[in-house]
């Protein structure tokens, strides 16, 4: 049990393998189709104080609306709520009313939710908070089914809960 | 059982198993860099401007350390550096187990599926970083190229 190889010369491989593949990897980016930026931008994009965004989101994306609004909203009545998550997620605990259409399981969910909706109202959706896409990727879809009056509420259930806000569990 | 652990039948066979593993894992992350790299973010560890460059690279490293492996040449540097990056993912994995992230969605969940699928990626990256290490230490040239090239450099 002993390397045969001097350690020196096995650092050198080393860091000749990682020099060569990333050499080999820029270079192979580069001409693929689906090559990407060197330098991508990951960070989240604050659109104003209490407004902070996915990266993945547009301005072409449903509006984005914050916490105040959404209570706003919560208070109109003309508001459906779609909590975005799986549903055990969504039995522990979600915004009262709101109904669970997971984005994950689209097509299991909407025949049942569809029904529930209207186009008249507003359609907010939200997930677990700023770190996840599921609202968002939920607005899309649901644009695409002819949905107009679609907003989301990024801060989502984190927000939503830690302001103390009335919360709804479901068994 | 030493004889066992040790024995160039099953160094062959790691080798094998761990370059076929990371060979076939590196072709899809090379051939899909942008989700690839969604799911480096995804993972909330590495820092926002150096997710590309980490999702462009380590596909490569993946691919020349197992087709190394299964050829038999540089055999403790590639393993060196698998295990290494087994070591990080490994990290990296517990770090979100932890804190409750999926991983599929880079969102907190407390779906059952989803930590068990974690559990399962947890135990499948200790075995091929304890497959890593055996062909470290016990590192035998057996049906390798490296041996071919050092009896002919030796004869000459």
């Amino acid at each position: 049990m002993s390397l045969k190889t001097d350690p020196s010369r096995i650092f050198l491989q080393v860091v000749l393998i990682v020099f060569f593949s990333l050499i080999i990897g820029v270079v192979y980016n580069s001409i693929s189709k689906e090559g990407i930026t060197v330098k991508g931008n990951w960070s989240k994009k604050v659109v104003s104080d209490s407004l902070i965004v996915p990266y993945s989101y547009t301005k072409d994306d449903p509006p984005a609306i914050s916490l105040g609004q959404a209570m706003t909203y919560f208070q109109t009545h003309n508001t459906i709520f779609l909590d975005a998550r799986l549903e055990s997620d969504y039995k522990a605990g979600h915004i009262p009313r709101a109904l669970n259409l997971p984005f994950e399981e689209f097509e299991q969910y909407y025949p049942k939710v569809e029904p529930l909706l209207s186009r008249d109202k507003n359609i907010i959706t939200y997930c677990d908070g700023t770190e996840c896409e599921a609202s968002l990727f939920l607005a899309r879809l649901l644009r695409t089914k002819g949905f107009g009056n679609l907003k989301i509420f990024f801060g989502g259930w984190t927000e939503w809960n830690k302001a103390g806000l009335p919360v709804q569990k479901s068994n | 059982m030493r004889e066992l652990i040790g024995s160039k039948w099953l160094v062959l066979l790691f080798r094998l198993v761990v370059g076929i593993t990371f060979l076939y894992a590196s072709l899809d992350k090379i051939a899909h860099p942008d989700q690839f790299a969604h799911i480096v973010y995804n993972y909330k560890i590495l820092p926002g401007f150096f997710i590309n460059i980490f999702a462009i690279t380590l596909p490569w490293i993946e691919l020349f350390c197992g087709l190394f492996l299964i050829l038999g040449l540089f055999i403790e540097s590639s393993s060196i550096l698998l295990g290494l990056l087994l070591v990080s993912f490994t990290i990296a994995l517990s770090v979100n187990f932890l804190k409750g992230i999926d991983i599929a969605c880079g969102c907190f969940t407390t779906d059952p599926n989803a930590k068990k699928e974690g559990a399962w990626l947890l135990i499948r990256d200790l075995v091929l970083l304890l497959m890593s290490l055996q062909i470290l230490f016990y590192n035998r040239d057996f049906l390798s190229l490296q041996k071919i090239f050092l009896k002919n450099r030796a004869r000459l």
